[in-house]
């Protein structure tokens, strides 16, 4: 077996516009996750039932199925509903952002939970009502101990992100596929690939540790 | 002021309060002592739905405590202190008793701060203002939460072993800031162990054991010729 790293430098460039691609996608999806998680971890708590239960479904729907075979009913599935054909870029965007949401949920619940009952209570008996004692008095305190979490999240959704170069969306790993077609350099193109993933979760990890360890000074006001 | 009837309380299968009969006047100052797991903070706590009762009715002036809206009325002229005190950590001193004013009473930043303020003098800690909750002793921060929830002009308080988790020199700070509240006609209700509070600032005392009030009067009358065996095994426990 010849192995031939010079195509490796030749492509890099086109590598890159992959992986650039491949954050792009990540933050999109971990932003718009973000904000479905906070509402859905929220509504997961809530009093009233049938709010809570909607969220329920939501969790386990999304937590107990493949993220593939939600990307494939987005892309494929849903354009049979609607009779539009759905592009690429916003079918991965969607199912990826809805992913996202369920597990963010899930760290949003925990971090709600982690606050000291005592802390609604207190929130409560001064008359604020439960959605402004929620946003005023535990979401802030809970902001903080879910970054940790939601740092992996990151990391683990930008490794998921490969899953959409299977509708043709040009990401990382779609780039990698193509190249190889053209090259025939698997496994040169293959490991380049995978160390530009690794470049990434590291470089995150690093910023999450780094993000932790300030607001834990914060936290000690 | 607060009418309470036949109060009930179960948690499960364990009945916490079985049928509490207690009303409480204006500006009256009623000190609920008793062994602990007798039920005492229970009954503080029914008083304004931080637990809900089982059975029977309490009525705090004039509103019954039935529905949802009507616990939000009850909980905005009633004051609570808790044990632990429970501040908003993420808060300084002065934010929060500024929080609840700005978002219920609708009250502008200024207008709140300068009632905050005005509060943090009247509790000694006017220095305390932009300190958060971890930089503050004990009784400090007790203080504090006293004025944060009189920043919601309460017509009742409600006190619940709001000395029990300090130190033995923060006790006399807090209690003076009590008494304080209780000269000015407060319409207190206070869970303490401090006998010394419950004898000098007490209207009525209630003696409260396995989820009934065996005895109410006047601390007078209540410490120095308690009628029930219980009152006087207690008594003679803690004395």
């Amino acid at each position: 077996m010849n192995l031939d790293f010079s195509v490796v430098f030749k492509v890099l460039p086109l590598l890159l516009e992959g992986a650039a691609v491949t954050v792009e996608i990540t933050a999109l999806s971990v932003g718009f996750g973000f904000i479905i998680g906070m509402l859905v971890g929220v509504a997961r708590l809530a009093k009233m039932r049938p709010l809570k239960w909607l969220a329920m479904i939501y969790i386990d729907f999304i937590r107990g199925t493949p993220l593939l075979v939600q990307i494939f009913l987005i892309y494929f599935a849903l354009p049979m509903i609607t009779g539009t054909r759905i592009d690429p870029f916003f079918a991965a965007i969607t199912a990826c952002s809805i992913n996202s949401g369920a597990y963010i949920a899930e760290i949003f619940r925990a971090g709600i939970q982690s606050i000291d009952k005592g802390q609604i209570e207190a929130g409560r008996s001064l008359g604020l009502n439960w959605f402004q004692t929620m946003r005023y008095v535990v979401m802030p305190q809970a902001f903080k101990r879910v970054i940790p979490p939601l740092g992996n999240e990151f990391i683990a959704m930008l490794k998921d992100s490969s899953l959409v170069s299977v509708i043709g969306f040009e990401e990382l790993t779609r780039r990698g596929q193509l190249i190889i077609a053209k090259t025939y350099s698997s496994f040169e193109i293959w490991m380049a690939v995978a160390i530009l993933y690794l470049i990434m979760t590291l470089t995150i990890s690093r910023l999450v540790a780094y993000l932790e360890r300030r607001y834990n000074v914060d936290d000690r006001h | 002021m607060i009418d309470i009837k036949e109060l009930k309380k179960d948690f499960g299968k364990i009945s916490v309060l079985k049928g509490v009969n207690l009303s409480i006047n204006e500006g009256e100052v009623v000190v609920i002592i008793g062994p602990s797991g007798s039920g005492k903070s229970t009954i503080l706590r029914c008083i304004n739905y931080l637990e809900q009762p089982t059975g029977g009715e309490i009525i705090v002036d004039g509103i019954s405590l039935n529905s949802e809206t009507n616990v939000d009325l009850v909980r905005k002229e009633v004051g609570m202190v808790f044990q632990r005190f429970h501040l908003f950590p993420h808060m300084t001193a002065l934010e929060n008793i500024m929080l609840a004013p700005m978002k219920v009473r609708k009250l502008s930043r200024e207008q709140a701060e300068e009632e905050a303020r005005q509060l943090l003098a009247k509790v000694g800690l006017s220095e305390k203002a932009d300190q958060y909750p971890e930089k503050l002793s004990g009784g400090q921060q007790q203080r504090v939460a006293i004025a944060r929830a009189l920043a919601m002009k309460p017509k009742i308080m409600l006190f619940d072993e709001p000395t029990s988790a300090l130190d033995p020199e923060m006790v006399k700070e807090v209690l003076n800031v009590m008494k304080a509240l209780a000269k000015e006609g407060m319409t207190m209700v206070v869970v303490t162990h401090e006998m010394g509070f419950a004898r000098e600032v007490a209207t009525r005392v209630a003696f409260v054991d396995e989820g009934k009030i065996l005895e109410l009067a006047t601390p007078e009358e209540l410490f120095t010729n308690p009628k029930h065996a219980r009152t006087k095994e207690f008594l003679s426990k803690i004395s």
